[in-house]
């Protein structure tokens, strides 16, 4: 597991200079939206942008335990899918709007986190990852048997997805509310790191019998992560419905909980936007290369172990040792 | 020394382990601002009393008062933010970061802010970050960590980072510091070092010590219980109780008859 470590944590700079530079992140990211949703002119690509910024959401609430506790949280998958599932029986069975099922899947998410969380966030490790994988299980099989989540086909022909005045079933709409809210997100991530809380949980994410004893009520505050992450990726569920236009109990699936662990490894845990480096190679590579889906996790399987070879912090590690080889060059050439 | 109030009462503690007792019916009072140390030789049950005066091990039988607290009945946390400080045997700090964010993590229990006050700076945070700026120095001063503030925890010299896990301990504000063993491995000049931070950090505040070295018992400690086979055989200045004879006899084993 790699750590949030200093580098991570200057960042979280709470003087002038630490608010100077998340501004000018902010402006970059806004920069950076602005040049991919008015530059890009092809709809597959808007609308894939659009997707990796929904899966990068999802890859941040898995963060948010993996780099955030020190837990794998495999049965995160299932809050994925109550929030795809949460709009698409609002729009399909009540006729209600998109955004109010939104709410609702963030809601019924952080209110499911609460109750798995209180019962299971006393174990830890592979214990935890196990538990939770089974409850993703769970949740997978009862949307299989139960009438108005659609059972094994699912649900689709949904009428019409758009957050208020926004219709997603625009690319460029869409990829603009999904980076928009992704950035919103990552800015409260930001918050959180440099707050009492973030400073308990990377506290107990390097030990935990050190917090407490400093106290540090190690279960409340590993619960309040918990409930945390739960709607971002109820969030994110929500967001890729646009994109997949379908939702079957797959998206409940411990592969997909799978897919974004290893998006956050790429990316590396201990950045904040670590896993959103992560998610866009996890997303667009694959386009190029043409991956059967089995190849796919086979491909970045392997690549993950690669990255724990030679960068452990992930890819952003690279970029980091190659600015310093560059500064070390030029200092010699002085 | 006696007629100064108790701060730890321990009353007929035992602690079994299955069939094995490890703590047969002890009894402690540590007077209020004293360096009170905790010795015998190993096994004696001297860590196990320790872990239960500090709240992490819940005796078997027995009553156990820290401040006023049934640490016995409380969670760990709870002890620790109503003034009861520890260090661990294994130097404990988070190693990952620097002096600094070290010192802003063991700030928990002093800070008041929420999420809310973070996000929109308000008074409360600000108020917080203040108090842990003056703090902080403070306490890298006293603990001579000043230099080595934006340092890498894990990259400090051994005797520096049991200086560092003190003052984590300091920034919790305690009334009470709970060492275990906190001179085991340092070198001379190291221990020297250390009883120094003891004697400055022991103004206006309780020290309990478990430890080997006697030398630092001797130069630290105004009292020492030496345990033996899970008793307090006797309660003394370190000098007299050295000398007892069961101490003696538990250090140096029996003589021939």
């Amino acid at each position: 597991m790699t750590s949030t470590s200093s580098q991570a944590l200057k960042l979280q700079g709470t003087g002038r200079a630490g608010s100077l530079g998340k501004g000018v992140l902010i402006v970059l990211a806004a920069g950076l939206i602005l040049f991919v949703g008015l530059g890009l002119q092809s709809t597959f690509w808007l609308n894939l942008a659009a997707y990796t910024c929904g899966f990068a959401l999802f890859a941040l609430s898995v963060n948010i335990m993996l780099g955030g506790v020190g837990e794998v949280p495999l049965g995160q998958s299932m809050f994925f899918g109550i929030g795809a599932y949460a709009p698409a029986v609002m729009i399909n069975n009540f006729g209600l709007p998109f955004e109010f099922g939104v709410l609702v899947g963030m809601v019924i998410a952080a209110a499911a986190a609460t109750l798995i969380g209180g019962v299971t966030l006393r174990l830890t490790g592979a214990y935890f990852a196990i538990v939770s994988w089974g409850m993703s299980g769970v949740a997978m099989v009862t949307v299989h048997n139960i009438e108005f989540t659609g059972g094994a086909l699912g649900l689709f022909g949904f009428s019409r997805l758009a957050v208020g005045p926004f219709d997603l079933s625009h690319p460029r709409t869409y990829f603009f509310v999904t980076s928009i809210i992704l950035l919103l997100v990552l800015i409260l991530l930001a918050h959180i790191r440099s707050s009492r809380f973030g400073h308990a949980l990377e506290s107990i994410r390097q030990s935990r019998h050190l917090a407490q004893s400093l106290g540090v009520n190690v279960f409340r505050e590993r619960l309040k992560a918990f409930v945390l992450s739960a709607p971002i990726a109820a969030l994110a569920g929500s967001l890729c419905l646009p994109f997949t236009q379908i939702v079957t109990p797959e998206s409940m699936s411990v592969l997909r909980s799978v897919d974004a662990l290893l998006a956050v490894l790429i990316g590396g845990t201990g950045l904040l936007y670590g896993p959103v480096i992560g998610s866009i190679i996890f997303t667009v590579v694959p386009q190029f290369l043409n991956f059967d889906a089995n190849v796919k996790v086979l491909v970045f399987s392997l690549l993950i172990i690669l990255i724990m070879m030679v960068a452990p912090g992930g890819l952003h590690q690279l970029i980091k040792a190659a600015g310093a080889a560059l500064r070390c060059m030029s200092e010699s050439r002085r | 020394m006696s007629a100064l109030p108790n701060i730890v009462t321990a009353t007929a503690v035992e602690k079994h382990y299955g069939g094995v007792a490890a703590l047969k019916r002890v009894d402690i009072r540590i007077p209020e601002g004293s360096v009170y140390g905790l010795i015998g030789p190993n096994g004696a049950g001297k860590s196990t009393m320790f872990d239960i005066l500090c709240g992490i091990t819940k005796p078997t039988a027995g009553t156990v008062k820290v401040l006023g607290m049934d640490v016995a009945a409380l969670p760990a946390h709870t002890v620790a933010s109503k003034g009861v400080g520890r260090t661990f045997q294994r130097t404990a700090m988070f190693s990952e970061s620097t002096v600094e964010e070290n010192l802003l993590f063991a700030s928990f229990s002093a800070t008041r802010h929420n999420l809310f006050h973070r996000i929109l700076r308000s008074r409360v945070w600000r108020a917080d970050m203040d108090a842990f700026r003056e703090k902080s120095a403070d306490v890298l001063a006293i603990c001579g960590l000043s230099e080595h503030r934006h340092q890498l925890a894990s990259a400090l010299p051994y005797g520096t980072q049991r200086r560092l896990a003190v003052a984590l301990t300091l920034m919790t504000d305690p009334k009470i510091i709970f060492l275990d063993e906190p001179v085991a491995g340092m070198n001379e000049t190291e221990t020297a070092d250390f009883i120094a931070l003891m004697r400055r950090i022991s103004v206006g505040r309780t020290i309990v010590i478990v430890e080997h070295d006697m030398a630092a018992i001797g130069a630290l400690c105004d009292e020492v219980t030496v345990m033996v086979d899970g008793r307090a055989i006797v309660t003394d200045t370190p000098h007299n109780a050295l000398k007892h004879p069961e101490v003696v006899r538990a250090y140096l084993g029996a003589e021939d008859e």
